[in-house]
């Protein structure tokens, strides 16, 4: 038995502390302040204090920590990206990620599990050549495997999808793993707070004031905050922020939507995917079998639930896994995901100076959280952005050099 | 020993038809119309089931169809709920989740060590060592889940059904049977839903031992019965609300997809446990539970029971347990105040003694923890919500049931929108903001007299019909009057915890002030590190106490504290239920079964079918293909290409169009003869090309790759509109079939069924005409796409299979072949042409893949012209090249999508690569760097191996063809 | 599932349609500055609220534009191109010379 669990048993008094402080009113004026209290929002907060030693800082959240995507997404984390960038960047963060419970102390539940996207089709299988290329080339484990080794990992799943879209392979992925997503939230939440770091929960931003191009404070439902840098990593709200600094961004918001099952005894060990079918699923530490598909494909402001979307979704899955015809759903809900036209991120700089953005995280937003908060704050700290996010710069629009994930036509998850 | 109690008026079951079973290997039996549970209770088995985390032996609690404490399997199905699965003949049963029996589960260890494991516990421990977590997370996910899949369970898909009425009334107790009645007297259509097998809601349990509530019943069942316009589905739940008044509603045999003008939401409530130690053995139980297995199931709850309550309901449910036959032998009132004296007068004269202002301080387990012995009273001080041990009172009994108050069924509401508020009179959320078309009736809306929820059903319906456009007149509920039907505070501290609040996940009181300790103090936060409303039942009988929890914690008033977000589904609802039966469409040609039989492999492209290549005994694929190519280049091949998209752009500004569409000029193209269509958007970027045929000054003929035709003829019509040019569009792509016939033999072979000059001075590369063949009136068109020679013959798509036929006679003395996609790929790729989508992706300009000489620049607009009038300034950063490999290489065979590396960098990647039989060496596509672009130049591939390949840059075609 | 009217079939169900982005008002191709292009090309008007969009009735093949509120996802009215009863809408009516108004590329 884990030995950290006898201190529980010990005392009457339940002596754990609170994980951040409970903070009302904020002071006049902070060196930063951070617009979004989610897993992004927070990590920025957490690596702006540890990494630059910038802790005059505070984390305005609209409503409950991690309570937007973070809490809402269907909690993969992977590096198997097409363009030699994205792959770079996201490996950073699966690198994070493999010793953030240990650095945060606290059990994230981090879960490797291995990770297929399945193939049905032989220019699907190009596709995954092609991902595992470019993968193997910047030195991430993800490589062309045929159905044989699908049914090894997963001999449930049956290859022919019911006879309606046999797969003829996958790209596998090694490092895919699942998380806690809350609990990711939570500890980058008490790591900051540990180091001065100040989260206002129920705390709107109302408006941002601009001067000569340069940002000068925050108007909020607490009352007008003074500060020279505000980061907005608000994923879904993030068009409604930019107005406030009069931003144009590519943004566009569609609804994205996930369920989950009954719990059952472990049986899914790995993460599959299917774009064709779009279909994403994996089977959490607590039995549920978590599920996703593809992005609403209608703008919406909202996370309200369709039922076209769970009709589809669980067509597909009974047709990969006929026997779960009577395994029943418990749950679904929607997040409000963030899409840019190359399906990748906008990070860094921005026109108006001191206004950074992290931005544009549509359906990949988890797996990026430490790295995308270890490179805001080391934009928002240096005033340039990190090497790692250049290829996601914002005026990569205007310049016509959208990133290299638009040309496999991404499959959301 | 049999809790059977002799036949009740109204009972569900049917006692001629007995069902014998066996639960944990015993042998029971029950009657047809039992559940799984009413048969086992009534048979004296009170272990139904063990928990989720601590494995506490669990019995009934709510048995109102979320009692998720008692899930079971028959080996087949994974999770039944045993208070909602009709029980079966000869179904053999056990309890999921347990290690060696339901009643010796070995897991139960884990209760005693309850102490180690506080709430988020394994937030906090496992971690370190990280590489100890592996081993850790084994053991917890073993411990979580609750049954066990089975992976032989067979694929069952239920139909789909799709209704529509003017209005649907969700729950038929008093207040929904009412509505639909009121509504469908005014001629409205109604579908009225529940979730039971019969109408009635609360009136089908709650009698408090009298006759009149039956009655009432019985008269509404009958109205229902007779009116033609109210359509009843039993046994059937509203699984969640979606846009414009859609609820899917779900019953054994499946879904129908209701759709109503106006929705009455008259779901009535659940009734809320009160918190107090040991408040889950098997025998505590909710009164309306103890009411729904007398009166519905006839099966006596307890023997001798004690009534814990804070509202009038707990008098009722002794009076319904006395007229059962049990005895009750105290009432427990947590109020000081309050008491209905009719409901006291009536139990003290039969004999019931009641404690006012006290608590049930603790359940007294039985030693093997199995069931209940006794209750302890005690004293309770209802302002601070304190139990007084000075003045304690044991009482034996072998159960317990529970009153303390209500909260909504309120989901539906919540997912329609619907603004809610506390209404401090009955201590309960109420809609106080209704979306438009959704109305609420009865308790959901917080009116609990018996007389008053038939009104405010009548009331909603009036002000359906008022939504609807009629005149109904005016139907007046009156205001709640008397004591609160709900406690606001019914909780118990005690020192040894095990008060339950959520009964799925196993949290007691501590857990939830120990969440709030640690900053988890607002609803969402304290939802998800509990854990509280997550299990199956969605906290059905968790969420309203967590929130009273909360409140008291931070002091604030409940309405401060809010509501978590109400998801679907209402009940957990079967994949197979919701996927239904599904449709994957496709297209076929005319020629399919032709392909069919002589062996052909098909591939999806689109939402076509088509041959990929034939296949034939003995040979591979490779072989097959490399074959059909050489028919091609030796004689004649032809292949069915009528899934191409075929569009007739028609009318005086035809040319205009294509000239703003494409990117080519199309005004000065003579009639007669084909052009090159390259599409961008407006970013710049390739989207499509294909071949415009002009056959009159005001008819062009397009042909557009068969998986972009649906979406370039979309963006054709949406232009026009914008244009407003004086143009038609017609798509023709399933009215005409298209055969393709290529090779040095093409001319004889089309030139026998064709009677116009074929000869390049009559009918050259590119030419276009409409002619008759076969007696039907054809487009032809000479092609150069896959050989130099080669015709395509495009006919009404019925004639298709003669066509084919035909040509194939004609072709007989030259060896004609039919050939496949794979076939075509390899053969375009030969003479060196790009295929759109396949050698370029979602980012490829013009630029890239050398399309320069196909952008009329000079013309005043095209559609992505002036995005590249600024990509032209910018340097090319890869450029699309043929390359061939020596002819000696006997190297791995390079892939599509191998990388085009320059050491350390990546400069492009393969996009077509094969063995040429026509250049007898390896050729392909690839995108390199600008600067590599010149015949003769070298560059590296990198196999799938890793091993490098040097390919040479050449011009194309990659052979010498005629 | 969620209804909507096309102007020329009445209400159906939103599998029917497909969505064809937001409206927008192309510049003058040639009187604009790259600048000015790239944000016509890329750049959204994303914030919540009312929005002119593109919708296709998919078994009939019309294009025609609604007006809905993105927040709340409430359909306001739906009218052809340049057919807006109200008379306000300016689609269609305001010919230069290259007869161009932008679209989002559905394919």
């Amino acid at each position: 038995m884990a030995y950290q669990l006898l201190k529980f048993a010990l005392g009457r008094e339940y002596k754990e502390p609170r994980f951040f402080r409970d903070c009302q009113t904020p002071k006049k004026s902070y060196d930063a302040v951070i617009i979004g209290g989610g897993g992004h929002g927070l990590a920025a907060a957490y690596y702006l204090a540890k990494d630059h030693g910038i802790t005059n800082v505070a984390v305005l959240e609209r409503g409950y920590i991690g309570g937007g995507n973070t809490g809402r997404n269907t909690t993969i984390v992977r590096s198997n990206y097409l363009t030699p960038d994205g792959v770079s960047f996201y490996d950073a963060s699966v690198k994070l990620f493999e010793g953030l419970s240990t650095e945060l102390d606290i059990n994230l539940f981090y879960s490797n599990r291995g990770h297929f996207t399945l193939a049905h089709s032989e220019s699907a299988m190009r596709t995954m050549r092609w991902r595992a290329e470019v993968n193997k080339h910047v030195g991430v484990k993800s490589r062309v495997v045929g159905t044989d080794e699908i049914s090894r990992a997963c001999p449930q799943l049956d290859i022919s999808c019911s006879g309606k879209a046999p797969i003829q392979g996958a790209l596998y992925h090694e490092p895919g793993s699942i998380a806690r997503h809350d609990a990711v939230a939570w500890g980058y939440a008490r790591g900051a707070d540990s180091m001065g770091v100040e989260i206002f929960q129920n705390t709107e931003v109302q408006g941002i004031d601009v001067k000569d191009g340069r940002v000068q404070g925050v108007h909020t439902s607490r009352g007008y905050i003074a500060t020279g840098k505000v980061l907005s990593a608000v994923a879904g709200f993030t068009p409604r922020v930019c107005k406030m600094v009069n931003l144009q961004t590519p943004i566009v918001i569609h609804p994205l939507q996930a369920c989950v099952s009954e719990p059952m005894k472990p049986w899914l060990d790995t993460i599959l995917v299917s774009g064709s079918l779009h279909v994403y699923v994996s089977q959490s530490s607590r039995g549920e079998l978590v599920m996703g598909s593809s992005l609403d494909p209608y703008e919406v402001h909202s996370t309200r639930s369709t039922f076209d979307f769970v009709e589809g979704l669980t067509s597909h899955i009974v047709d990969m896994f006929p026997f779960l015809s009577n395994v029943k759903i418990v749950r679904q809900w929607a997040g409000m995901a963030d899409i840019t036209p190359d399906f990748a991120p906008i990070m860094g700089n921005t026109p108006v100076r001191g206004f950074y953005l992290d931005a544009g995280w549509g359906t990949w937003g988890f797996k990026a959280t430490p790295i995308s908060g270890k490179t805001m704050a080391y934009t928002m700290a240096n005033d340039r952005p990190h090497e790692l996010i250049h290829s996601f710069r914002m005026s990569r629009f205007e310049e016509y050099e959208l990133t290299g994930e638009k040309g496999a036509a991404s499959v959301g998850h | 020993m049999s809790m059977r109690l002799p036949k009740q008026a109204g009972e569900w079951i049917s006692r001629d038809k007995t069902v014998r079973f066996t639960f944990e290997g015993q042998e029971y039996s029950g009657y047809e119309g039992d559940t799984i549970t009413s048969a086992l209770w009534a048979a004296g088995v009170k272990v139904l089931g063990r928990s989720f985390k601590y494995h506490r032996a669990r019995g009934v609690l709510s048995f109102a169809n979320h009692d998720v404490n008692v899930m079971v399997t028959d080996g087949n199905d994974t999770n039944i709920r045993g208070d909602v699965v009709a029980l079966g003949n000869g179904m053999q049963l056990d309890a999921v989740n347990t290690d060696g029996g339901v009643l010796k589960d070995k897991n139960k260890y884990i209760d005693s060590l309850s102490p180690l494991l506080p709430v988020g516990f394994y937030y906090k421990a496992f971690h370190k060592p990280a590489r100890l977590f592996p081993f850790w997370e084994k053991i917890i996910r073993k411990a979580a889940g609750l049954g066990v899949v089975n992976f032989n369970y067979p694929r069952i898909t239920k139909r789909k059904l799709n209704k529509h009425c003017d209005l649907l009334v969700i729950g038929a107790g008093p207040s929904g049977l009412s509505a639909a009645l009121a509504a469908a007297s005014e001629g409205l259509e109604v579908v009225l839903v529940d979730e039971n097998q019969s109408l009635g809601g609360s009136l089908t349990y709650d009698y408090a031992g009298s006759e009149s509530s039956r009655k009432i019943l019985e008269e509404l069942q009958a109205k229902v019965a007779e009116t033609a316009n109210i359509h009843v589905y039993t046994g059937a739940y509203a699984a969640g609300y979606y846009a414009d008044h859609m609820v899917p509603v779900v019953t054994a045999k499946g879904i129908t997809r209701v759709r109503a003008k106006a929705v009455i939401v008259a779901t009535g409530v659940f009734e809320q446990p009160p918190v107090f130690h040991n408040n889950d053995l098997p025998g505590v139980m909710l009164g309306s539970a103890a009411q729904r297995l007398i009166n519905r199931y006839a099966v006596k709850p307890f023997n001798k029971g004690v009534v814990v309550t804070a509202n009038a309901h707990g008098y009722r449910v002794a009076l319904d347990l006395l007229n059962a036959g049990a005895k009750v032998a105290a009432l427990v009132d947590m109020r000081a105040e309050g008491q209905r004296d009719d409901l006291v007068g009536e139990l003290v004269r039969k004999g019931v003694k009641i404690y006012p202002a006290s608590c049930v301080y603790e359940a007294v387990a039985t030693s093997d923890k199995l069931g209940v012995q006794g209750a302890v009273i005690f004293p309770f001080d209802e302002a601070t919500g304190q139990a007084n041990p000075g003045k304690s009172v044991n009482i034996d009994c072998d159960g317990i049931a529970m009153s303390a108050g209500w909260a909504p069924a309120a989901a539906l509401l919540y997912q329609a929108g619907t603004g809610m508020g506390y209404s401090n009179d009955i201590q309960q959320f109420v809609p106080n903001c209704l979306p438009a078309g959704v109305f609420a009736a009865g308790r959901v809306n917080g009116v609990y007299c018996l007389q008053q929820r038939a009104n405010d059903g009548m009331r909603a319906a009036a002000e359906v019909l008022r939504y609807l456009g009629k005149r109904p007149p005016e139907v007046t509920v009156d205001k709640h009057q008397g004591p609160s039907p709900s406690h606001p505070y019914p909780f118990v501290e005690h020192p040894k915890g095990k008060n339950f609040v959520d009964f799925d996940e196993d949290i007691q009181i501590k857990d939830f002030v120990n969440a709030a300790k640690e900053g988890f103090d607002n609803i969402e936060l304290m939802k998800r590190f509990t854990t509280v409303g997550m299990g199956p039942s969605q906290g059905k009988h968790s969420n309203m106490n967590a929130i009273r929890i909360l409140a008291k914690i931070r002091n604030l008033p409940v309405e401060k504290i809010g509501t978590t977000t109400a998801r679907p589904f209402f009940h957990p609802t079967p994949f197979g239920h919701l996927g239904g039966r599904s449709f994957h469409s496709h297209r076929l040609t005319s020629i399919h079964a032709w392909h069919e039989s002589a062996g052909a492999f098909f591939v999806d492209v689109g939402a076509w079918s088509r041959p990929a290549y034939y296949q034939q005994a003995g040979k591979s694929k490779q072989q097959l293909v490399q074959e059909e190519a050489q028919a091609v280049r030796q004689t004649a091949g032809i292949i069915d290409s009528g899934t191409l998209g075929k569009i007739e752009v028609c009318g005086p500004d035809a040319a205009l169009f294509l000239e703003r569409f494409y990117t080519g000029k199309f005004a000065d193209q003579k009639v007669g003869t084909t052009r090159y269509a390259l599409l961008l958007d407006e970013a710049g970027v390739v989207v499509d090309d294909g071949i415009a045929s002009r056959l009159a000054d005001e008819l062009f003929y397009l042909t557009i790759s068969t998986s972009n035709a649906a979406a370039v003829y979309r963006e054709m019509q949406r232009w026009l509109q914008i244009w407003q040019l004086n143009v038609g569009l017609v798509n023709v792509t399933g009215a005409y079939g298209l055969i393709n016939v290529a090779g040095p033999a093409a001319r004889d072979i089309v030139g026998k069924l064709v009677s116009i000059d074929l000869s390049d001075a009559a009918f050259p590369m590119g030419a276009a005409c409409e002619t008759e063949v076969l007696g039907v009136p054809v487009r032809l068109v000479r092609v150069g796409f896959v050989a130099h020679l080669a015709y395509e013959i495009h006919m009404p798509s019925a004639h298709g299979l003669n066509f084919w036929l035909a040509l194939m006679e004609a072709g007989a003395g030259y060896g004609i072949r039919p050939f496949g996609t794979d076939a075509q790929r390899l053969l375009r790729l030969e003479l060196g042409h790009h295929l759109a989508g396949y050698d370029t992706d979602g980012l490829t300009n013009p630029y890239e893949i050398g399309a320069e000489s196909a952008l009329a620049m000079d013309k005043p607009f095209f559609i992505g012209q002036r995005s590249l009038k600024i990509i032209g300034k910018k340097k090319v950063a890869k450029l699309l090249v043929p390359f061939v490999l020596p002819q000696e290489y006997s190297g791995e065979m390079p892939q599509d999508c191998n990388l085009v590396i320059d050491g350390a960098a990546i400069k492009g990647r393969v996009t077509s690569v094969a063995y040429s039989p026509a250049a007898k060496r390896i050729i392909g596509l690839a995108y390199v760097d600008p600067a590599r672009n010149q015949p003769g130049m070298v560059f590296d591939i990198r196999t799938d191996n890793g091993s490098i390949v040097k390919a040479t840059v050449v011009e194309t075609p990659f052979f010498n063809a005629d | 599932m969620k209804l909507l009217e096309c102007p020329m079939n009445g209400v159906r169900p939103l599998s029917e349609f497909l969505f064809g982005g937001e409206y927008r008002e192309m510049p003058d191709p040639d009187g604009s500055d790259d600048y000015e292009w790239a944000g016509y090309v890329h750049y959204r008007d994303n914030a919540p609220g009312v929005k002119k969009e593109w919708w296709y009735h998919g078994p009939s093949g019309t294009w025609f534009i609604a007006e809905r509120n993105t927040l709340t996802d409430e359909v306001l009215k739906t009218y052809l191109f340049g057919k807006d009863p109200s008379g306000k809408d300016q689609t269609g009516s305001k010919p230069n010379k290259n007869q161009t108004t932008g679209t989002e590329q559905s394919i």
